[in-house]
């Protein structure tokens, strides 16, 4: 059976009529890409520690297996194994809910997003207003884990999540209407098409430094990692969470950047269009790459403060995004 | 070295204020046994001058005024001169201890102090 | 609205050793600070009381960690004056090129530690430390140690320059000026760098000199003052180089300062070793004895300016101890200001301006 008519098959499973059949589809898929997603942030997050070694002149993880690949693996083990630590006045519920909950919003986005035209979990017309309207839910969980954990220094990672989510977020919903509008579709496949001759990032390059900010921001990457500044806030929300759950935020870390560089590989650089190679590969390169570039902006960038955000969100980015807005209008509509 | 009598020390250190003497370096004390002497030590940054102020004290009465009114660095010397030789610096509230993290009994840098001796502190 | 009051360290990463900051916060915006110290204090005033003088440099050496040799060159000059023992130009200018090295070593680790406080995920930090590592070992080469030298001896060091330390120095200074081009670019010019640090944590001149602050700090807010060469010492008067003096007292001055420094060190190393060819006298001092000179002069006050500030000494001397040391060390009193200069900015701004301020919290509670 080739691979072609593999994935045939299993696109008709997951488009069954047969609701059973679908469920069961669905279910692979998902578990399908949940490995994937692993592998990514786990290697992720060796290349990362590897590259900022480089940048430092050290040598990072080499110990552990073949040039320290496993290192992250004994890391994760440790953490595994570790005593769960729940501080006295937290609420153990909430606080290591959060992580988990943060998983699960980060793979329902995943499994929206259509890796080729046959493999996608379903076609919804609205595809990317639904990504975006679940993403929105990351900084209220964000601040839900900071307040259950009880301590003063999650609790002001809390309030800083909440005053970024204020200043990004509208900018950010703005660039993806623009979009949506440049597509004439909110539907993520339609989007991907309509930049095969022409990339989004050509027709409105402020919207995509908009996006890219905003995303750096929503990704808790340099230099907006202001809800763990490790330096002021030991960890943030983070600080109190202890052992398996840690591991699982470490992991998390990774899979929200595999996250953010596959929507902006969808929404600014084609997607899956490309010649030669088949579609997810396309996809799947252009998220590496751009992973590759957030690891390497860590390495230079200085936290930014909490007013300066502010100042950023609404001062330049707000009225940038309008301006985007209007000028793509103008593109399309001619 | 310019030794003053405890009650023109306030005086003197206008004094020296006004004449250019603005900045001061340091406030450190000896304690001779016979008499604790608090030691000033301050520098006109123009004339790029240094001045010693000698305050003679007896240990029976270790009060003198504070100058964190004329220099606001002087507050933490003052303090640890008032945690190490149990100077009394009137005008002043008791604050926490500054370097001490013992139960503050006795006052360390005093020749008298022995270890494991029970000190009261006033 | 309701003011949150956190605890900041003993431990905690940005905290330099074990300070403890109580902050009232309202929000994000600091209302006050107050410093808890002392979790460091060692009685090192009171340790010395009963040593011989020549038995405290290991003690003195741990009072600043980032920069030992200079504390211990405080102390060694101190005893000097009081047993009055004199300094042959030779080894006056191998104290300066040790000294000045040291100070290198110091500023790097600042570069490092503040470019860590603002979040910069450690690159401007290991890029420090490994320069630094350089000095340390050019200074292993010179001194026998890697980090506590001890190799202050009364009159002189402890012994003469390896063969190969001239060169092998001259080589890492060239490499350092092109480092310091790295720095500059990387650092210095970066824009949220900047935007972090300019106008954060001013401290006028007029604050500065009555608040008592040293060093890079007082030199930020525009006063000119500069131990070596307003109260000169050894060599330092025949040496070329300027006091550098900027007028902002933000943070953004305080970094630029010790940039500077270091390129004016880098000038006085290599100036004192083409003078040094032409001293007379011994580079090596008195060898340790349990029996010293006894001491002329009684009282002996001695200034230094150390890499972190002034650091001052005033020894009262007895036969064969000193009866009483005291330390006037430059962080102590640089920390009094924090609550001044971090009022009203933001909790962020906090770690920036501890940093800039240069804290070694041994150094702090002695």
């Amino acid at each position: 059976m080739s691979i072609g008519s593999l994935l045939n098959y299993f696109y008709t499973g997951l488009n069954s009529s047969n609701l059973l059949i679908s469920i069961i589809f669905i279910i692979i898929y998902a578990i399908l890409i949940s490995i994937m997603m692993s592998i990514f942030a786990y290697m992720f997050g060796w290349i990362e520690r590897k590259i900022i070694a480089k940048a430092q002149r050290r040598h990072g993880p080499n110990r552990v297996g073949k040039w320290g690949l496993l290192q992250n693996l004994a890391d994760l083990i440790k953490l595994i194994t570790k005593e769960k630590i729940i501080p006295e006045n937290a609420d153990p519920l909430l606080l290591n809910l959060a992580p988990i909950l943060l998983v699960g919003i980060v793979t329902f986005i995943i499994l929206l997003v259509p890796f080729s035209s046959y493999l996608q979990a379903t076609n919804l017309g609205l595809g990317l207003l639904i990504i975006f309207v679940i993403l929105g839910f990351t900084p209220i969980l964000l601040f839900i884990a900071g307040y259950a954990s009880g301590g003063k220094f999650a609790e002001l990672g809390a309030q800083r999540s909440v005053l970024m989510l204020i200043s990004y977020e509208i900018p950010m919903i703005i660039v993806v209407a623009t979009v949506g509008i440049a597509a004439g579709s909110y539907n993520l496949s339609s989007i991907m098409n309509m930049q095969s001759s022409l990339f989004n990032v050509f027709l409105m390059p402020i919207g995509f430094f908009i996006f890219f900010v905003v995303m750096l921001a929503e990704l808790e990457r340099p230099p907006f990692d202001l809800r763990e500044a490790d330096s002021e806030l030991i960890a943030g929300w983070l600080t109190d969470i202890s052992a398996p759950y840690y591991a699982v935020a470490l992991m998390l870390d990774y899979t929200r950047m595999f996250m953010g560089s596959l929507l902006i590989a969808i929404l600014f650089f084609g997607g899956w269009t490309g010649p030669w190679l088949p579609g997810i590969f396309w996809l799947i390169i252009k998220a590496v790459i751009i992973s590759l570039f957030i690891i390497l902006i860590r390495l230079a960038a200085v936290r930014m403060r909490i007013d300066k955000i502010l100042k950023t969100g609404w001062m330049y980015l707000l009225p940038l995004s309008i301006v985007n807005l209007l000028l793509t209008l103008i593109i399309v509509l001619k | 070295m310019l030794s003053i009598e405890r009650k023109d020390l306030l005086k003197n250190i206008e004094q020296s204020y006004a004449e250019g003497y603005t900045y001061l370096v340091k406030i450190t004390a000896v304690d001779y046994v016979k008499t604790i002497n608090l030691i000033y030590i301050l520098r006109s940054l123009d004339k790029n001058q240094d001045k010693i102020l000698e305050v003679i004290l007896d240990p029976a009465d270790l009060s003198v005024e504070t100058i964190t009114h004329i220099y606001q660095g002087a507050d933490w010397y003052e303090r640890e001169m008032q945690e190490m030789f149990g100077i009394k610096i009137k005008g002043r509230r008791a604050k926490r201890l500054l370097l001490e993290k013992w139960d503050g009994k006795g006052y360390p840098l005093r020749k008298n102090f022995e270890w494991g001796k029970s000190y009261e502190k006033e | 609205m309701a003011i949150t009051r956190i605890n900041i360290g003993p431990v905690h990463p940005s905290t330099h050793g074990v300070a403890r900051l109580v902050v009232d916060l309202d929000g994000d915006t600091i209302v006050n600070v107050e410093p808890h110290i002392g979790y460091l204090h060692r009685g090192v005033e009171k340790l010395v009381e009963n040593r011989m003088y020549m038995q405290s440099p290991p003690y003195m050496e741990k009072i600043d960690y980032v920069a030992p040799m200079a504390v211990d060159e405080l102390y060694v000059a101190t005893v000097e004056k009081a047993l009055n023992v004199e300094v042959s130009e030779k080894a006056a200018y191998a104290r300066i090129i040790l000294l000045e090295l040291q100070r290198i070593a110091s500023h790097l680790f600042f570069i490092g530690s503040v470019t860590n406080d603002l979040g910069q995920s450690f690159t401007g930090f290991m890029w420090g430390f490994m320069d630094r590592d350089k000095i340390l070992k050019l200074l292993e080469n010179a001194t026998g140690q890697r980090m506590f030298y001890v190799n202050m001896r009364l009159g002189g060091i402890n012994r003469e320059f390896p063969q190969d330390f001239e060169y092998q120095t001259k080589e890492f200074l060239d490499y350092l000026e092109k480092r310091l081009k790295d720095y500059e670019n990387f650092i210095e010019k970066n824009p949220i760098f900047i935007q972090r640090m300019k106008g954060i944590g001013v401290l006028n001149i007029d604050d500065a000199i009555n608040l008592g602050v040293t060093g890079h700090v007082l030199r930020a807010s525009g006063v000119k003052y500069d131990v070596r060469k307003n109260n000169t010492y050894y060599k330092y008067s025949e040496l070329n180089f300027h006091t550098k003096i900027l007028s902002d007292g933000d943070n953004l001055s305080r970094f630029r300062i010790r940039m500077m420094e270091i390129r004016e060190s880098i000038r006085l190393i290599r100036d004192s070793f083409y003078k040094i060819q032409k001293a007379d006298g011994s580079m090596i001092g008195m060898p340790v004895k349990l029996f010293s000179p006894k001491p002329t002069n009684k009282i002996s006050i001695v200034n230094r300016e150390l890499p972190r500030g002034e650091g001052l000494m005033y020894m009262v001397a007895d036969d064969k101890k000193p009866y009483r040391l005291s330390i006037r060390a430059p962080t102590f009193i640089n920390l009094a200001a924090l609550n001044k200069i971090a009022k009203g900015h933001k909790l962020a701004d906090l770690f920036s301006i501890f940093g800039t301020l240069d804290m070694v919290m041994a150094d702090v509670d002695r």
